[in-house]
């Protein structure tokens, strides 16, 4: 009886004890509350969910849509859907698919250069008048200033969505591969400054310190000590983006941009809807390959780091 | 590094980029100049006297703001609803032995991986492209074109931190006796939680960001009024809602962080 006691209050104690955190808790009811006002509120209609309507149309996009369209209203095998896929694929598909992947590769370079030239403003342990010192000591308002302001940047780079970017830079440059590589880059170096600038931060300061007391100057250090330290990790953040980018760069040629988005949004305001899944479907496949490809660059990095 | 360089070139020159182009025309230049004139004077009214009982400038972007929180949240919580699912189905650790050796774990481990694959691969705009050619326009396409994608990334990520969880409180409950349901459940699971809440929320920072774009295929958040007042030349009007989407995003992004801090310390 008494033992039973005893763990009873424990555990009691035990509940009692249970970290909690104020703000973790209001997170968690705030995020619910959020969700049930979103699904209440009136902008999401239910009424829309009217199933009989939704389905007949999703027959008609299924059976009269989404067949080929020379092969419409005849006999056909999967042979000759297979060749008018293959068609398709050759004549536009592959094209394009090319093309994004092109213009994302130039967008990751252009972002992780100019991320990697910035982001030495942006980390509190390089930025200060006594870098990679332990923290203390007076620092200057020119290095203060220069840090947030760099820091805001990048914050404000990655708050806006590429396709806003590109659509604004598409209006100003005209349809040249160039809007969508800047979007792309704009958007990608606010990314890679932030995370790059939290790498050199988590950099062990004590070699780093050495060198600096030795008389090396802040770019010796951040060139010939920090950048081998941290670049593997870097490339790793950079691997992870450019998944990223072969997404976006997919999507941003719709606004008029020779890339695979721009057939697809050209079939689709044709309404050929048949050759608009075929297109998504190889985006689908692109963006596959890419994740593929860029999990095992980023397995080969770790295990090399 | 070298190689990432060299590639990024390579491919500069197979685009037949030059820096040329980065030099917009005339009309190009002036109207990058009207545009970034208005960066810190954004309109705080309607640059062109609307119809009568339109309300004021500022309340439409409050709104479209708003709209674009609650698509973003209902689109998450279906995707929260996908990625659990999946990401239960498609962690090794959820299936026990027996199961697995049985071949039925594996054939759904597959599907559900495969399903995941599928739902990720295809871009949240190009499932709203698809969806509005197959169901017309309406909210749930907005709804479903943000769930589908980031359930199956939020699936993805939780398999693997499901997998990745620390596993010995899990190994101490199976050796008193528990069960394989209660071991995952209160042993593996709590380990994961964390980490799961934590990136679950980041990508509710994302999920805005595309809801505000998808603004631009007709559904009423912030982008459908960018669109328009770009549209329109109203420039003063564009830097507004950026500014508001600015807001919003950095909000959530600073509650997300303070809140990660704690969730995974």
């Amino acid at each position: 009886m008494t033992t039973q006691m005893h763990k009873q209050l424990s555990l009691q104690e035990l509940k009692q004890r249970r970290p909690r955190e104020r703000l973790v808790q209001l997170t968690l009811l705030l995020l619910a509350l959020l969700t049930v006002y979103a699904w209440t509120c009136g902008d999401i209609h239910v009424d829309d969910l009217d199933l009989a309507r939704r389905a007949q149309n999703l027959e008609r996009f299924v059976h009269d849509d989404l067949a080929p369209y020379s092969l419409r209203g005849q006999e056909h095998t999967w042979t000759d859907v297979g060749a008018w896929a293959w068609n398709i694929a050759v004549s536009r598909g592959l094209e394009g698919a090319l093309q994004t992947l092109a213009m994302a590769t130039v967008a990751i370079t252009l972002s992780a250069i100019v991320a990697f030239l910035l982001l030495w403003c942006a980390a509190r342990t390089s930025a200060t008048s006594h870098p990679y010192g332990d923290g203390r000591g007076s620092e200057s308002m020119a290095w203060r200033v220069l840090r947030l302001s760099t820091t805001a940047l990048f914050v404000y780079l990655r708050a806006i969505p590429e396709y806003i970017w590109a659509f604004l830079l598409v209006a100003m440059l005209g349809p040249s591969a160039w809007p969508l590589i800047l979007a792309l880059a704009i958007h990608n170096s606010g990314i890679l400054g932030r995370l790059g600038a939290e790498t050199v931060e988590n950099l062990p300061p004590r070699p780093l310190l050495a060198l600096r007391s030795l008389g090396a100057t802040r770019t010796h250090i951040a060139l010939f000590a920090a950048t081998p330290g941290f670049l593997s990790r870097f490339l790793l953040y950079v691997f992870y983006r450019y998944e990223t980018c072969v997404r976006e760069a997919t999507v941003l040629g719709m606004l008029g941009i020779a890339s695979l988005g721009y057939w697809i949004e050209d079939v689709r305001t044709k309404r050929y809807y048949d050759e608009m899944v075929l297109l998504v479907a190889m985006g689908a496949l692109l963006v596959l390959c890419v994740d593929l490809l860029s999990a095992w660059v980023r397995r080969r990095l770790r295990h090399s780091s | 590094m070298l190689a990432l360089l060299c590639l990024g070139a390579l491919c500069a020159w197979w685009l037949d980029l030059t820096p040329s182009g980065l030099i917009p025309r005339e009309g190009g230049v002036r109207l990058a100049g009207q545009f970034f004139a208005r960066a810190f004077t954004p309109a705080w009214d309607y640059e062109t006297t609307p119809p009568d009982g339109t309300p004021p400038l500022v309340l439409k972007a409050l709104e479209g703001a708003r709209r674009t929180v609650v698509f973003a949240a209902a689109g998450m919580s279906l995707a929260l609803v996908f990625g659990v699912v999946l990401g239960f189905l498609g962690s090794s650790a959820w299936w026990p032995q027996r199961v697995r050796s049985s071949g039925v774990g594996p054939m759904v481990w597959i599907i559900a991986r495969s399903i995941m694959v599928a739902m990720r691969s295809v871009h949240e705009l190009l499932w709203a492209v698809l969806f509005l050619a197959a169901f017309g326009l309406n909210s749930f396409t907005a709804v479903v074109a943000i769930a589908l994608p980031y359930g199956g990334t939020l699936a993805k990520i939780f398999s693997e931190m499901i997998d990745e969880a620390p596993r010995d409180s899990a190994v101490a409950l199976r050796q008193l006796g528990a069960s394989g349901t209660q071991t995952f459940l209160l042993g593996l699971l709590p380990r994961a939680l964390p980490d799961m809440w934590a990136y679950a929320f980041y990508r509710f920072e994302c999920a805005i960001r595309s809801s505000a774009v998808l603004g631009f295929f007709g559904f009423e958040t912030l982008g459908y009024s960018i669109k328009q007042s770009f549209e329109n030349l109203q420039y003063g009007e564009v830097w507004l809602y950026l500014w508001t989407l600015f807001g919003l995003v950095v909000m959530v992004e600073l509650w997300a962080a303070s809140a990660r801090k704690r969730f995974v310390a």
